[in-house]
């Protein structure tokens, strides 16, 4: 008894209409039907905040969208920040300062960093609100508090 | 944990989704947000019919400010209060209970109506709503509009007085000039759900408490309002020394139970704890 | 401590390698695999502590695919125990069986073509279970009388055994002593939490009688043997490959029931199956952490030295024994005495049986327990005896020209300065200054010392303490005919970056360029035999070993081909940043380039010497590597709340040889987060009769940025004398010794309720009720 909708999106600027069995989070339709394996899932109560992606340039849990609540949204993920060949100065940063071990909570901190960047947030507040927003168990955190404080310093 | 499966229904406007509501009622579900029902669906605990999903309202995210209220339509998202200029200026209170709402990721999506409308016990806007006094706007097809105060609308735990056909379409938070708000939680971590929120709302005259509101959320299936200790403090004076003291008569008038994390000892404390320093912070913004 | 020469690319920030992939959404999760034909599981599982399967019924949906008990344990044999102790009689547990003993044990499988509609046929099996009762808590478990896990035992006694001086010896000592601390400590369980949940793909291929599992694990070879016994292929028939793992900690040492289900779903099917474990499985799916009661006391002589520290353990298995049992207990035990001077030491360890979610591998392994249990008696000594913590440490610890040094519990203490680790702490708290002064407000310092086992470790010292897997690690160095390096080893990259201090290992010793160095891991395929993989703080001691090892004997193989062209002695030659010199000259004597092609074409070699430009090394340590540290810590404590803020943390540590000093601290500050996470926040909670009770996480609370410090992290390098290279391992440290640096801080700063600090987690309602009690809120 799937129930099937259409809807359309743009996502990393490339326009994308396709159909999904409604139920499908947001999440899971990236990863697996755009093969933006980019973004993780990792609790699926949009705890962790390890699925955190850009829509409409508001950091949101991907996991607790649904794929048709896309609809309409400009979308970014962490594969809109830079490429292996060139990493963007906040993916540099954070290789630099060691602000990652085993990756899979870091595509969603790069993505509320990035959107934090675009709203002129100062790096205190990201890193007394909005990190709080991340589950991390490798790094211990300092290093990823560094590294956006590297990153938003006015300097940088 | 996936969903189990539904019928899903986008709707672009507020009479649509009353017909759906009206013909189909009990087997919808209201997705606005998807905060707090989205891990709901995902561990299969709630199991939706028909979702309707109302994000595309344009009509229900509305913000108005008259001289006596702020009124929000159901789907103004809690990051657009947070940051609202006007807002923090009339009614400091609400944006400062909804900063403790998750993490600002999480108030992107999460709307005012949609939060109230869930009625979890442990909410803040609930408890800030008691406190003002405020009221939520609902609307059926068949029946029209409706506005019901607080009281009669939070029930019990995730109930309120929402009928099948309905949607809330708004809540309004009254502006009581010269009271004065604020809100206090306590949680185990940056946040988390709280052990228990105070919003402590006074009425200060010439060194004196006239009138002191105090409701409390996180001890019992929905907001309580420490009514005898309303009372007795009336007329109190406005010093740190009744901070204190309706500190401890707050402990002892406020319900409470044991739960899997916290003894029902140890809740009471800290709504004693947030009062009195509730109390004690507004005393401090009123100044000598 | 000696000054060493030490080469420039060991020592070195070298930035990570996999950085790259993982900063720009490239890396390879398992849940990032995708294979034509693809399908999807869901695991079936008990949802009560104890029962029994009475019918199974697969819906008569067509098209819903299922896997029962029964054909479930008809197609497997059972999963092997890895870690015998003294006695023990359960061996190898079922994968599958209509005896069902915690909840979370999985006794099915479903299969279709996306996970939601796995869930939806797994909802439509009609499964009947008979409740038995249950219990959940260890002791309440030995009681007489207690509901019995296994129906046909005696009791729910798992096993039972005794380490080091007698009960006799140490009775003797306590009776006598001016001074006896004694507490019971209570560990809960840890739920590992790493932020990418087990998961693998399994796929079978018809045509080469093949099995390819693609897997979040740290142990390829393990995992790789396993399965092929349990589903009776011969080992070349399987084949593991681990790509990116986000995190293991312990949790994903070994393969699990629910795997092999799935690996047994895909030869069935014959269609490639995925399984990703999802979060609220995992808090019951894979095995916990921790879980026991030490009692345990110390005794102390009148001038404050040390003489017996001794623990009764009582600790939970869980349902069954997990592969390594009672492991965590024995190392409790061997570790208990710390960087201390004991004349006695011993500990009696009773393990039983619940309906629980099996205990196993947890960063620390039983270490932190032991860290817990004596740093928190001798706070308390130093409390009641009215010493000074540091002092009355000090005293007692072994100095370094006392090393090596073979303790109460037979290890061999290798080399290092505990006291000067501690000095630095001590010395560096003295100069803290603290926050200002708030009423209501506690403030407090407090450290505490451990000595680490790493290095798992002499393969012979394993088979001795019945832990049924070789200690050793083989790493192949080989030079490719375009002079790029390849270096492929056993053990297993999860995020402590592996990958790359490997290859700075090689890079150092071979005398190369680090660009051209590349390390593969993971794949059973290629990588070198590993019997234990990346557990136990082995990969850079044991791994970095064999490649050091290995680099070193190419180089000399290179110098000696080098040596025959040239007719110099190799001794006068070496090989730095990829050119061969005569020493002491900067230009280089030959083109590398060339003598590299032409040994591959077998051509100007030396009598005896072999084309392959190969080495590949085995290292087994003749000893376990001893790293050690002392943490201290700053906290506040609201008196109204109970809430604890950590202000400050430092950290004086010696692992050894640093390989790449960013990746140490890194692996410090993360296992310090884990440490604090189960000083003040974590704990597994169950009902008494083994109902899980907190299986999200907002129910169980990790640590979160807000709750962690900024750290003060000061390295010591004292080599470890008998590993090539030098290295200790560095990933478990953090996590053994905060959780006691944590509470002597608590400690300090609220000494009415100092005996009361026994057990984990010091959460708010926990310290309030104890300072409630202790008359702290007294108006």
């Amino acid at each position: 008894m799937t129930d099937v909708q259409q809807f359309s999106c743009t996502v990393n600027g490339l326009q994308v209409s396709t159909a999904v069995d409604t139920r499908t989070s947001a999440a899971d339709f990236l990863r697996q039907e755009l093969g933006l394996t980019g973004t993780h899932v990792s609790c699926e109560q949009g705890v962790c905040g390890s699925c955190t992606i850009l829509v409409d340039d508001a950091a949101v849990r991907s996991c607790l969208l649904l794929a048709m609540q896309l609809h309409g949204a400009v979308v970014e993920t962490v594969e809109s920040l830079g490429g292996l060949d060139e990493l963007s100065t906040l993916q540099q940063t954070f290789s630099a300062e060691h602000g990652l071990q085993c990756g899979f909570c870091t595509p969603g901190i790069l993505m509320t960093v990035e959107a934090a960047k675009r709203a002129g947030t100062s790096a205190v507040a990201v890193v007394d609100e909005l990190l709080p927003g991340h589950l991390c168990r490798c790094t211990g955190y300092d290093n990823i508090r560094k590294a956006v404080q590297v990153y938003l310093s006015p300097e940088a | 944990m996936k969903p189990a499966a539904f019928r899903y229904r986008a709707v672009g406007s507020l009479e649509e989704a009353l017909d759906v509501l009206s013909e189909h009622g009990e087997d919808v579900t209201i997705i606005a947000g998807g905060q707090s029902l989205m891990p709901l669906l995902n561990l299969r605990l709630a199991r939706p019919e028909i979702l309707l999903d109302i994000n595309r309202i344009a009509d229900l995210a509305f913000l108005e400010i008259t001289a006596d209220a702020v009124k929000m339509g159901a789907m103004t998202r809690a990051a657009t209060v947070e940051h609202h200029a006007e807002v923090k200026q009339v009614l400091p209170v609400v944006p400062q209970a909804i900063a403790h709402i998750g993490h600002p990721q999480i108030r992107n999506r999460t709307t005012i109506g949609g939060n109230v409308a869930h009625a979890d016990p442990s909410s803040e806007l609930p408890g800030v709503l008691a406190c003002l006094e405020g009221s939520v706007q609902l609307q059926s097809k068949t029946r029209g509009t409706r506005t019901v105060g607080w009281e009669d609308f939070f029930q019990s735990v995730f109930t309120t007085d929402k009928q099948p056909d309905e949607l809330v379409t708004g809540v309004t938070f009254p502006i009581t000039e010269p009271w004065r708000y604020s809100y206090q939680e306590v949680a185990a971590r940056h946040g988390d759900y709280p052990v228990a929120g105070v919003t402590v709302g006074i009425l200060e005259q010439a060194g004196v408490l006239e009138q002191v509101r105090i409701s409390v959320v996180g001890v019992a299936d929905r907001p309580v309002r420490l009514r005898t200790l309303e009372e007795r403090s009336s007329g109190m004076a406005a010093t740190a020394a009744t901070a204190a003291v309706l500190g401890r008569f707050a402990r002892n008038e406020v319900p409470a139970s044991d739960d899997v994390h916290v003894s029902a000892e140890y809740r009471k404390a800290i709504v004693g704890t947030l009062v009195s320093r509730t109390v004690s912070s507004l005393l401090e913004e009123i100044g000598p | 401590m000696s000054l060493m020469q030490r080469p420039s690319l060991v020592g070195a920030n070298v930035q990570r390698v996999n950085d790259p992939r993982l900063l720009t959404g490239e890396g390879r999760f398992v849940d990032d695999i995708n294979l034509p034909g693809m399908v999807h599981a869901s695991i079936l599982r008990s949802y009560l502590p104890a029962g029994r399967i009475e019918s199974f019924e697969a819906g008569s949906n067509a098209e819903a695919w299922v896997l029962g008990p029964d054909q479930i344990a008809a197609a497997t044999r059972e999963i092997p125990c890895v870690w015998i102790a003294p006695g023990q009689q359960q061996l190898s547990n079922p994968v599958a069986s209509r005896a069902l003993r915690y909840v979370g044990q999985p006794f099915a499988i479903a299969v279709a073509g996306s996970r939601a509609e796995a869930e939806d046929v797994a909802e439509s099996v009609a499964v009947q279970i008979e409740p038995l009762e249950s219990v959940g808590d260890a002791r309440d478990a030995l009681m007489p009388g207690a509901p019995l896990v296994y129906q046909e035992a005696a009791s729910n006694l798992a096993v039972e055994f005794s380490i080091g001086d007698t009960s006799e010896e140490l009775d003797a000592v306590f009776a006598a002593a001016p001074h006896v601390i004694e507490r019971t400590f209570r560990i809960p369980r840890i739920v590992p939490s790493p932020m990418e949940t087990r998961g693998l793909i399994a796929s079978w291929n018809p045509g080469s009688s093949e099995l390819t599992v693609w897997m979040s694990t740290q142990t390829p070879h393990h995992v790789r043997d396993h399965i092929a016994l349990c589903l009776g292929l011969r080992a070349d028939q399987v084949r593991v490959i681990a790509g990116d793992v986000g995190g293991g900690f312990g949790s994903k040492e070994h393969v699990y029931a629910d795997e092999v289900m799935v690996c047994l779903a895909a030869m069935t099917l014959k269609r490639p199956v995925k399984w990703i474990e999802d979060r609220l499985e995992h808090f019951t799916a894979t095995f916990h952490g921790r879980d026991a009661y030490h009692h345990a006391r110390l005794a102390v002589d009148h001038d404050g030295t040390f003489l017996a520290i001794q623990s009764t353990i009582t600790g939970n298995v869980g349902a069954h024994l997990s592969n390594v049992g009672t492991g965590p207990f024995r190392v409790s035990s061997i570790m208990l005495p710390g960087p201390y001077r004991f004349a006695k030491v011993g500990t009696r360890i009773t393990a039983a049986f619940t309906n629980t979610t099996p205990t196993g591998a947890y960063r620390g392994f039983g270490m932190q327990e032991a860290a817990w249990v004596r740093e928190r008696l001798v706070e308390e000594a130093a409390r009641v005896l009215g010493k000074s913590p540091v002092e009355l440490r000090d005293q007692n610890m072994f100095r370094s020209d006392e090393l090596p040094v073979m303790t109460r519990t037979f290890q061999e203490y290798d080399s290092g300065d505990y006291r000067r680790a501690l000095r630095l702490v001590a010395d560096r708290i003295a100069a803290y200054r603290p926050p200002a002064s708030e009423p209501r407000i506690r403030r407090g310092v407090g450290l505490a010392t451990h000595v680490e086992f790493t290095g798992l470790g002499p393969s012979a010292s394993q088979d001795f303490v019945g832990f049924r897997l070789g200690g050793y690690e083989t790493t192949v160095v080989r030079m490719e005919p375009d002079g790029s390096v390849f270096v492929s080893s056993g053990v297993m990259g999860m995020g402590q970056g592996i990958e790359t201090t490997l290859a700075q290992l090689v890079a150092e010793n071979l005398g190369v360029p680090i660009e051209r160095v590349r390390v593969q891991l993971g794949d059973t395929a290629s990588a070198p035999y590993s019997a234990a993989g990346s557990i136990a703080s082995r990969s850079i001691t044991v791994g970095g070993g064999a490649a050091v090892m290995a680099a070193s004997h190419l180089r000399d193989k290179l110098l000696r081909i080098a040596g025959h062209q040239l007719e110099i002695s190799p001794a006068d030659l070496e090989l730095v940043a990829g050119e061969v010199r005569v020493k002491g000259e900067t230009r280089p004597a030959l083109d590398l380039e060339h003598l590299v092609t032409r040994s591959w074409l077998g051509l100007d070699l030396p009598d005896g010497e072999s084309p392959d430009l190969e080495h590949k090394s085995v290292h087994d340590p003749k000893n376990i590597a001893y790293p050690y540290a002392t943490h201290g810590a700053a906290v506040s404590v609201d008196l109204d709340t109970g809430q604890v803020t950590v202000d400050a943390y430092w950290v004086a540590h010696d692992s050894g040889v640093v390989v790449n000093p960013s990746i140490v601290d890194g692996q410090i500050m993360g296992g310090v987060a884990q440490g604090l996470g189960i000083a003040l926040f974590e704990k597994m909670i169950y009902g008494p009769e083994g109902d899980p009770r907190s299986t999200t996480f907002m129910d169980y609370l990790l640590p979160l940025s807000s709750n962690l410090p900024r750290f003060t992290l000061d390295h010591f390098e004292t080599p470890a004398p008998h590993i090539p290279g030098g290295m200790k391992g560095i990933g478990e440290g953090g996590t053994i010794v905060a959780p006691p640096t944590i509470a002597n801080a608590i400690a300090a700063a609220v000494p009415e309720i100092a005996d009361q600090l026994v057990e984990t987690p010091l959460n708010a309602s926990r310290l309030w009720t104890l300072m409630h009690e202790a008359g702290l809120h007294d108006d």
